[in-house]
């Protein structure tokens, strides 16, 4: 059983965080709320995504899990106005998700999940802590995206820094430690991450004002941030690109 | 040329995309990717690019923008160019040149007759690899920053060495050969992109790159290594003739029955030209280098610029697009399952 009613605003939160990394998501649904773990398919970034039932309008669900393709759920929710309750349900017999708004109706097949992995989401510590508005990090990447395709980023307990070298031009978007949210950094860290992915992880976090990075030497970057007001957490994990 | 296996492999093949080779390392056939250049890179009349001086420059153009695209797709490509042929190849360069010289002579009649169609299509057949469009080749790899090796002897063979070694992943190139050399896995349609022009006909296709694993291979056909280059004996490879009137598929039935090229000849009272052992022995004991170095660096882009801008005629805008794709060298892209 599954039945819910969902804000098409908090919906398209949950479709732009997941696409970036996958097509096809597999969703868990229980009474607690809806989540998922997926990888990308080059095996390069990760997201963990958690959504408290409390950000629907109403929730119901039994533990089982909704294979569904994220483009498709994309081009629903095209047709959907801010106004609209989104009433989603699983018509068991079908093996169907049915959407509804208004007076549209949408069924859509689900995918089978039995094909789709589980990837378990590591442990990893990071020895450095950022947190920061989402705004400017944006603001940096964009720039960035004009001379090069990959960042370094860098801490230390002063400054967060982002870097991007291009043949002849570079960008530097360096940021003071008052102008910080918050920032734990015990010693420098530096590692350098592919704009592909990055940027539309920095992208996705516009969903919340503000953005957690977890940094390491050479290591995998965290990026954490909030969506749905607070009822939902987005949690990335992206491999870093290694100097050759 | 190599030994004609497509009929066999067809069922063995799959079509891939290119961001399945995303981050692994492939060695390309580089005197089969430069021959196709200059075959396809050709205005409608067959002329080849040139610079101002006359000089080909089709394969600069193919070898600059297609390890562009690749290098852009995260694919890391290294280079192997041919050697010394061996001996028994000489008999097949022979007829190479004495082909490339009648289509020469044929296009140039075809020019004169204003039939553009058979021109194209004599210029392809007469494109050569000359000594000096390798050397050429080099020079733009080396300022690219893209490694290459030069193989002691057959390109295919080192390529088929360094995937054994587990060095790159897999060879590419749109001849079988490596696969008799045990190049555990062979991707074709690597080095070309989109269309093809069929051979003799004014009619493209859409090529796809496409995967053939030994292994599945040798499953679906039923035979060993071994039984690879015997049967490819008897459908005839660069070094010998091969039997007439056997094709690919009559010779896997052949290798089947009688277990061996030598026994297979015996039954249909074939004499081989040459000994069956040595070419076997060009197969499976190739004389191969652990002399390479597998590193990609920064493309020198002044150095990039200057041999084919200002020697080469090249248009600065479209050389300095192509270089913004190699922005992601030098680094290397991890997987996530590493810290799993």
């Amino acid at each position: 059983m599954f039945r819910s009613e969902v804000k098409p605003a908090v919906l398209r939160q949950v479709v732009d965080t997941v696409s970036i990394i996958v097509g096809e998501g597999k969703f868990r649904v229980n009474q607690d709320g809806m989540s998922l773990k997926s990888v990308d398919p080059t095996h390069v970034a990760m997201v963990d995504l958690e959504l408290n039932r409390s950000a629907f309008e109403s929730f119901e669900a039994d533990d089982q899990e909704l294979g569904i393709d994220i483009e498709k759920l994309k081009n629903v929710l095209r047709s959907a106005t801010p106004s609209d309750v989104i009433t989603l349900h699983l018509d068991e017999e079908s093996n169907r998700l049915i959407l509804n708004m208004g007076n549209l109706m949408r069924s859509m097949s689900l995918l089978d999940t039995r094909h789709m992995t589980d990837p378990k989401i590591p442990d990893i510590e990071l020895p450095a802590i950022v947190v920061m508005d989402g705004e400017e990090l944006e603001r940096g990447i964009k720039a960035a995206e004009n001379v090069s395709d990959h960042v370094i980023i860098s801490m230390d307990n002063e400054s967060f820094e982002l870097r991007a070298e291009g043949d002849t031009d570079s960008v530097d978007l360096k940021i003071p430690n008052d102008l910080l949210l918050d920032l734990k950094c015990d010693k420098r860290v530096k590692s350098i991450f592919a704009l592909s992915y990055f940027s539309n992880m920095i992208r996705a976090a516009r969903a919340s004002k503000v953005v957690k990075i977890g940094l390491g030497v050479d290591y995998p970057v965290k990026i954490e941030f909030d969506i749905a007001g607070g009822k939902g957490h987005v949690l990335y994990l992206l491999a870093p690109r290694i100097p050759g | 040329m190599g030994v004609n296996l497509s009929p066999l492999v067809v069922e063995a093949k799959r079509e891939i995309s290119l961001k399945e080779l995303e981050n692994l390392t492939i060695a390309i056939d580089g005197h089969n990717a430069l021959y196709q250049f200059l075959t396809i890179i050709r205005q409608p009349d067959g002329t080849p690019l040139m610079d101002r001086d006359g000089k080909i420059t089709s394969h600069l153009s193919g070898l600059l923008y297609r390890t562009s695209n690749l290098v852009e797709g995260g694919i890391k490509p290294i280079y192997v160019f041919d050697g010394k042929p061996p001996d028994l190849k000489k008999r097949e360069i022979e007829t190479r040149v004495a082909r490339r010289a009648e289509a020469s002579e044929e296009y140039a009649r075809a020019l004169e007759a204003g039939d553009m169609e058979k021109a194209f299509s004599k210029a392809m057949q007469s494109a050569r690899v000359t000594p000096e469009i390798v050397n050429d080749s080099k020079k733009l790899l080396a300022v690219l920053g893209i490694p290459f090796v030069e193989a002691p002897s057959e390109g295919e063979a080192q390529a088929a060495y360094m995937v054994k070694k587990g060095d790159v992943w897999a060879a590419a190139s749109q001849d079988f050969d490596s696969l008799l050399f045990g190049s555990l896995r062979l991707a074709r349609n690597i080095a070309i992109t989109g269309k093809r022009k069929l051979p003799r006909k004014r009619v493209y296709i859409n090529v796809r790159p496409e995967l053939i694993e030994l292994d599945s291979l040798l499953k679906k056909l039923e035979i060993n290594e071994r039984g690879l280059v015997d049967l490819a004996i008897l459908i005839g490879t660069d070094f010998n003739e091969g039997v007439k009137g056997v094709g690919p598929k009559r010779a896997l039935s052949l290798i089947k029955k009688h277990g061996s090229a030598e026994k297979a000849l015996e039954a249909l009272d074939a004499e081989p030209e040459i000994g069956v052992d040595k070419i076997k022995d060009v197969f499976l004991n190739p004389e191969v280098t652990d002399d390479y170095e597998i590193t990609w660096r920064k493309p020198e882009s002044e150095a990039v610029k200057r041999y084919l801008c200002d020697e080469r005629g090249f248009s600065e805008e479209r050389v300095e697009k192509a270089l913004s794709k190699y922005r992601g060298m030098g680094t290397e892209q991890r997987r996530i399952d590493q810290w799993f």
